[in-house]
């Protein structure tokens, strides 16, 4: 699986092309496979039962995983993942 | 009360008289300062139905019990005044020298009366206060006002406001400037200074700001330094700073662009995003009284903006100059950012007023027979540029503009009213509502107009666990954060520093225990946000303004977003009517906005009460 991996925090990256191979297409194990493959820096942002660590969010194609289907959401082939500090204000 | 003076300083430009004005204890326990003390002020001090451009208009300059206390964030502003914009309410934030240097002179704010019958400034020292002619500055752009008045007070620690030539000219978005690139730039606040002739105001002092604890302040801040050095969200805002915030409004769908037709926009990323201005900032800056430093100083390093310097862009000015008029220039974002600091408009009205007519142009609603053959089109930087100089100097069609999206559209009619993004006449900052619709219910609800200050719902529907493009709890969402930023913005702090480190009102409170020596609850915080919040509507009320200026433009109720993660998505009019509906009730007020005499007597407020 191919997925897009934003990564909005002390460092940025935008639109990071990654193979991954979940055991399962659910963002869970995608996030357990993100976090086995790119240990330095998603790790910060996900906590190790791959809910969002404390300040941080995780969107999938922009919208918030809680708005979703949480970690049972579906992840397909090009879809974006977003993983963000809680920016405020502008 | 510890921490305030219990006084403000009133002048009357048309008598050219100053006296003090008592402000009890019991107002500040009331309404703590701020935004807060300005609801009170404005409510009493000026006539219905007063034009906002006539000497009859009051001009409030205030700041809370926490000023000049070393709190961090604290050395905010706000001016408060009717809105020659919106006729309604107006509160515009800004910090500065000026806002510390008015306590250490012994005053909590000012209120300006009057107009002036020759251009003139205010001298305001230990020594005590002139009104001094200013024929010698005025004319002159905010940046060289400021360096003349440093120059001939042979001190270049005074704290100055000013305004530029768009505030000489009435510009209905000219904003009050600070610092130089500090700016109340929302609802025209510089054009009432304009309006009573009256270019800057200088501030010195030398008095001690009586504290209560002050060793305690020192402590608070310490640990909450620790917090924010522990904060990632601290530590990424302290190193992109607001720039930041238009990765997420892209990614979520939500950030303005081709005039709020669209939701996303690509060009942007590592352009004018926070890869982007990282790229060209050349050092960090802190607010005085502030210990996160979260402002960028930016350059422009080569090309024809070369050595272009300015405080910012920040996200709004990105957002307003950038996606939203298909810019993705940065060195000619950085240009306009210094050109609407200097001539003194506000970027977020500017930007929105250039993309309204952008699309009028693309849409053939006018051309430039009709404009003395200046042609705007989405993406001309060059053009943005000269139109701003335009509308600052009222010249040719820059006079329409400087009127504000809702009369340009008026002016031009041919349903561009449609498309004109504004709420009760204030211009839309940067963020579409379409893809988070608690925005759309901010924006309607606001007693000043279209804000992004009151409340930030990205924070709940973006980044929280809120659904985007439902409506349910939406009211109680929104006035949970319009009650929160209220208390900040009457203690008159920064929310910033709340938002990232995070402080909570309790933190806020311990402050304000520290300050004044006076206990106060989280509950109590908000019983009072709930009073002023109902005074500023009762205000409105006043002023003429009812539940159908509780509205969103068409663009926003019917079309459907054609992009990004809202793709297909509108409010409609519907879903704005229920979530106004919840939001009333959440507040006491009735089904047509006007506060109950329930609400007003348990707010303390019965003077208030509607009459007949």
């Amino acid at each position: 699986m191919k997925v897009f991996i934003n990564i909005f925090g002390t460092d940025i990256r935008l639109k990071q092309e990654i193979s991954l191979e979940p055991a399962s297409p659910a963002l869970k194990e995608v996030l357990r496979a993100l976090k086995g493959q790119y240990k330095g820096s998603v790790e910060r942002f996900i906590k190790d039962d791959l809910s969002p660590a404390e300040g941080s969010a995780i969107l999938v194609n922009g919208r918030n995983i809680w708005s979703l289907d949480r970690l049972e959401t579906k992840i397909h082939d090009g879809d974006e993942i977003t993983l963000t500090v809680l920016v405020a204000g502008g | 009360m510890k921490g305030t003076h219990g006084k403000l300083l009133e002048v009357d430009l048309t008598q050219g008289k100053t006296k003090d004005l008592p402000i009890s204890e019991q107002t500040f326990r009331r309404y703590l300062g701020g935004r807060g003390l300005g609801a009170r002020l404005l409510f009493d001090l000026l006539p219905a139905r007063t034009d906002p451009l006539s000497p009859e208009n009051v001009l409030i300059f205030l700041t809370g019990p926490l000023t000049g206390s070393m709190v961090t964030g604290s050395s905010k502003f706000v001016v408060v005044t009717k809105s020659p914009l919106t006729h309604g309410w107006c509160d515009s934030y800004s910090s500065g020298r000026i806002a510390v240097e008015l306590k250490k002179v012994g005053y909590d704010g000012m209120v300006i009366r009057g107009k002036s019958n020759h251009p003139c400034y205010l001298k305001i020292d230990d020594g005590g206060i002139e009104i001094r002619e200013a024929d010698w500055i005025w004319g002159k752009d905010s940046f060289t006002t400021e360096r003349m008045l440093k120059e001939f007070e042979k001190n270049p620690s005074v704290g100055i406001s000013s305004i530029g030539p768009a505030g000489e000219n009435l510009c209905k978005f000219a904003c009050i400037s600070s610092d130089l690139y500090r700016q109340a730039g929302r609802g025209g606040v510089g054009a009432v200074m304009g309006s009573k002739r009256l270019k800057a105001i200088v501030v010195k002092g030398k008095k001690e700001v009586a504290l209560h604890d002050r060793k305690r302040l020192v402590e608070l801040n310490r640990e909450n330094f620790q917090r924010a050095k522990k904060s990632v969200v601290a530590q990424a805002r302290m190193k992109y700073g607001t720039p930041l915030t238009l990765n997420i409004t892209h990614t979520g769908g939500i950030l303005p662009t081709k005039n709020f037709q669209f939701g996303t926009w690509e060009k942007a990323l590592e352009k004018i995003d926070s890869v982007g201005v990282h790229k060209s900032t050349i050092s960090h800056k802190a607010c005085l009284s502030c210990f996160t430093p979260c402002s960028m100083i930016t350059r422009v390093s080569e090309g024809k903006y070369k050595g272009i310097t300015v405080e910012g862009p920040e996200y709004e000015t990105l957002g307003m100059f950038g996606s939203n008029l298909l810019i993705d220039s940065l060195p000619i974002i950085i240009q306009a950012n210094v050109l609407c600091d200097k001539l003194g408009l506000d970027t977020i009205s500017t930007g929105n007023v250039i993309g309204f007519i952008m699309e009028c142009f693309e849409r053939g609603m006018i051309s430039a027979n009709q404009t003395e053959g200046f042609e705007l089109r989405f993406g001309d930087g060059e053009a943005s540029l000269a139109a701003i100089e335009l509308i600052a100097n009222r010249k040719g069609f820059g006079d329409i503009l400087a009127e504000g999206v809702r009369a340009a559209a008026g002016h031009i009619g041919k349903g561009s009213d449609r498309f004109a993004m504004h709420v009760k006449g204030l211009e839309f900052p940067a963020y579409e509502p379409r893809g988070a619709f608690g925005s759309g219910l901010s924006y309607a609800v606001s007693p000043r107009g279209a804000c992004h200050r009151r409340a930030w719902p990205p924070a709940k529907e973006i980044l929280g666990g809120y659904p985007p493009y439902t409506i349910e709890g939406k009211a109680e969402m929104i006035k949970g954060l319009y009650d929160e930023n209220c208390v900040l913005h009457s203690l008159l702090v920064c929310d910033m520093p709340a938002k990232f480190i995070p402080l909570s009102l309790e933190d806020y409170a311990n402050y304000f225990q520290a300050a004044t020596g006076e206990s106060i609850s989280k509950k109590d915080f908000l019983t009072i946000a709930d009073r002023i919040e109902t005074l500023i509507r009762m205000f409105n009320l006043r002023e003429g303004l009812t539940r159908k200026d509780d509205t969103l433009p068409y663009r926003t109720l019917w079309e459907p977003l054609p992009d990004g993660p809202a793709k297909g998505e509108f409010i409609g009019e519907e879903n704005l009517k229920r979530m106004i509906d919840d939001y009333y009730t959440c507040r006491g007020w009735d089904s047509e906005g006007v506060p109950t005499t329930v609400t007003l007597q348990k707010y303390d407020l019965p003077n208030e009460a509607p009459k007949g």
